[in-house]
Parts: C-alpha cells; sequence; structure tokens
C-alpha cells in the first residue's frame, strides 16, 4: 500500500502509445529520477486467445514485446495507454511534464500529467477476501499480487 | 395513401447518413475490393473452394408441409440449398465510424432478407445461411459500411470500440487480426475468430479523418456532431420515451 504522503501523478496520452514510444517516454521518466513506485495500464494483450472458438491458441501481436527501460527488460502485457507514478516529493513535477512534451512534441496527439490520487492506500474488504491478509502490500491496489512474475526494480542513482 | 418510411428523424449530417444508410433505394458508395476468396478467407467458417456444408437436404428434395406462409415467401439461396448458419461479427469504435451496432441492424434489416442480427453496445452479429452471409458480407466489407482502421470484422474478443485508437489511427485490437502496413494499407491476418491466415488479405487504406467525419452516423461531442445540436431528434426520442413510461397508464395523444 502507498503511503498518502507521496505525490502522485497520472500520464494519459490521447491515443495507444506503441512499445516504441512507450520505451522512449519510459526511459525518459527514468532519467527524472523521483519515482518510487510506477504501474503501467491499458487493455491487455493476452499470450494465447482468451475465448472464442480459438481458445488457448497463441495469440502473436506485434505489440507484446519486451522493451528496455534503465537497466532492465520489461515485457509489456498490455497496449500501454496510462502511466500511474509515485514520486518522492512534488519537486519531480515540472520535470515529469517536461520529459512527457519533449517526447510528445513531433506527436501528432497531445498527452497530459494529471496530480490526484490513483494508487489504493488501504486494502478493501473485497481485496481482503479476495488475496487474503497476507498479500504482497507492496503492488496491492496495482495489480493482482497473485500474479506470477514479481515487479521489475530498475535501480535508481541513490 | 401508400405507406412511405421515413428511416428516422433529425435534420443534421449524421441524422442525414442514418437515412441513407438504411434506404435500400440509395445505392451505397463502393470504397474497395475484395474477391470472394477474401471474404471467405476472414469469415473462417469453410477452407475457400470447399462446397458448402448443409444443415438440411435442399428444398427441392425435401417435403414441405402444406403452408400458405411458404407459399408466400420465396428462400433465398442459402435456405433453398440448405446451407448452414454462419455469422459475420463487426466492431465500431466510436471514434467516427461509419457505421454502428444500431444502425447496422436497421441497415441490414432494410437491405438484406434472411438474417438474424443481434445488436450489442459495441459489437453487431449477424447470422444467416451461409451463401447469402458470403453475398450480404461482401456488401459490408466493401461499400462505405466500413472503414479499414475504425471498423473491426472481430468473431470473438471484440474489446475496442470504446478505447482510444492505436499511435496509427487502427481500433484497438487484443488479437490484432489487421495491420496498417508500411504502405497505408491495412491487412487482415488473422480470420475473424483470430485464427492466422495463409496469406494476408488486404482490404485497403483507412479513410481520412475528413471523410470519416462527413460520413459517420455517430453523434459525437468531442469534434463531431453533439446530439444535442440535433433538435428534432432529441424531440423524437423524448416522445418515445414519454410514450413508453406512460404506456401502462394507457395514454390518449
Amino acid at each position: 500500500m502507498t503511503e498518502a504522503i507521496y505525490p502522485q501523478v497520472r500520464i494519459v496520452s490521447a491515443r495507444f502509445l506503441r512499445p516504441d514510444t512507450a520505451e522512449q517516454l519510459l526511459n525518459r521518466l527514468v532519467q527524472v529520477g523521483g519515482i518510487r513506485r510506477m504501474s503501467i495500464n491499458g487493455p491487455s494483450i493476452p499470450e494465447t486467445v482468451p475465448y472464442g472458438p480459438a481458445r488457448g491458441k497463441p495469440n502473436p501481436h506485434p505489440d507484446r514485446k519486451v522493451i528496455r527501460v534503465g537497466d532492465q527488460d520489461v515485457q509489456l502485457q498490455v497496449q500501454v495507454g496510462t502511466i500511474i507514478l509515485e514520486l518522492e516529493d512534488e519537486s519531480y513535477i515540472p520535470a515529469i511534464c517536461e520529459a512527457v512534451d519533449e517526447v510528445f512534441a513531433d506527436k501528432d496527439f497531445s498527452c497530459t500529467v494529471q496530480q490526484g490520487r490513483y494508487m489504493k492506500t488501504q486494502p478493501t474488504m473485497s481485496d481482503y477476501a479476495k488475496y487474503g491478509p497476507d498479500a504482497d502490500k507492496e503492488i496491492l491496489g496495482l495489480v493482482d499480487p497473485r500474479k506470477k512474475g514479481g515487479p521489475v526494480i530498475i535501480q535508481g542513482t541513490k | 395513401m401508400a405507406y412511405k418510411p421515413q428511416y428516422g428523424p433529425g435534420t443534421s449530417k449524421v441524422a442525414e447518413n442514418r437515412r441513407k444508410q438504411m434506404n435500400p433505394s440509395q445505392k451505397l458508395e463502393k470504397m474497395r475490393d475484395v474477391t470472394d476468396e477474401d471474404i471467405v478467407l476472414i469469415l473462417g467458417h469453410r477452407a475457400p473452394g470447399a462446397a458448402y456444408p448443409t444443415a438440411h437436404p435442399p428444398l427441392a428434395e425435401q417435403q414441405e408441409p402444406d403452408c400458405p406462409i411458404r407459399k408466400i415467401v420465396t428462400p433465398t439461396d442459402g435456405a433453398k440449398a440448405g446451407d448452414r448458419v454462419r455469422y459475420i461479427q463487426f466492431a465500431d469504435s466510436m471514434f467516427f465510424a461509419p457505421c454502428h451496432p444500431y444502425q447496422r441492424t436497421y441497415t441490414e434489416c432494410y437491405r438484406f432478407r434472411g438474417i438474424d442480427p443481434g445488436t450489442l453496445s459495441g459489437r453487431q452479429i449477424v447470422e444467416c445461411r451461409e451463401r447469402d452471409l458470403e453475398k450480404y458480407s461482401k456488401e459490408l466489407v466493401e461499400t462505405e459500411l466500413l472503414d479499414p482502421a475504425r471498423t473491426g470484422i472481430r468473431g470473438a474478443t471484440v474489446h475496442g470500440h470504446s478505447l482510444r485508437l492505436a499511435e496509427n489511427g487502427m481500433m484497438f485490437d487484443m488479437l490484432q487480426r489487421s495491420v496498417l502496413g508500411e504502405d497505408g494499407i491495412v491487412r487482415y491476418v488473422k480470420n475473424q475468430i483470430g485464427e492466422p491466415l495463409d496469406r494476408a488479405v488486404a482490404i485497403g487504406k483507412p479513410l481520412d479523418e475528413k471523410w470519416l467525419k462527413a460520413h459517420t452516423t455517430i453523434f459525437h461531442s468531442l469534434g463531431g456532431t453533439p446530439y444535442r445540436d440535433d433538435a428534432e431528434y432529441i424531440e423524437y426520442v423524448q416522445r418515445i420515451h414519454s410514450l413508453r413510461t406512460k404506456y401502462g397508464f394507457m395514454p390518449k395523444e
């Protein structure tokens, strides 16, 4: 769970991002620094066809790719639409806005940076019922804690 | 006085486009050429060139009961041959797709025979005899009812109609059935249920934003024609709403 004292921002683009644009944006954000946690949201791109007559067959999708962010490989499982960040303090926000503007300067669609509260601060009753009392609080409210494969840790400069 | 259908209310461009699509005496503009084999590949119900599997013997070979309705209604080609019932399903992006589910159902009911459309919020399925389906699908794909980028032929996993578009302007598709090539042409690489095709099926270039906005049948307050600007349409819908609400009280106009 997140501490309510940390500011959060959400980066929303008017279009879904290609993996290379997402990679460029994320790397630029990592350079800014001051990010405690980050979550990439968007509609899921499954590995296999989830339902219908072709259920279970492989689903080759050009946007389900491994991208390189900082010094880590990240397997994209969604088409990137929204990026939620938890920052160390508010002083990083102008730099993040600047980074986003820089990446989207040559694109023909816009991207906005919003400040607010986008991560859960307390587990809900449903979380308790679904995941039990020992769920990993670090990722609860961001992704399903039962999911295999933990978070990707990108080493900062501190 | 002979009944003359009005097809729909409204004074806006969107309303006019809706009426145009529904009116069977108006010819739909042909936008692209797709071969019969291409359609069979996208539908994925049978292999191209294979015989049509049947659900019952041809009508000519079986004894029909003595029924006055059967004497009035001429069977369609597919029904005559005893074809199976198969489907095509479309998902239309709310970003100015040329058609949308309700509109498709109305249009098909006015234009085609022997169909069973199913309308949902983001997708529309039409079922009919296989032979007829291929004929109708060809018309649905080749004419202005389809935009290669903002309309998807999706039998399953249709999610995408209400989502943002991708960077290249394509509607999101979890299974990426259609791909926008470097040359600007959209190709289907999977059939409608997501099985890879042996060869890609080209269905032409996406239509430009200006054309889409002029031909869309979707009201959209962001960048398009807002619904509230069409007073006649609102008046009509409010009247229907009020009558159906009061219906239990036997309203008298």
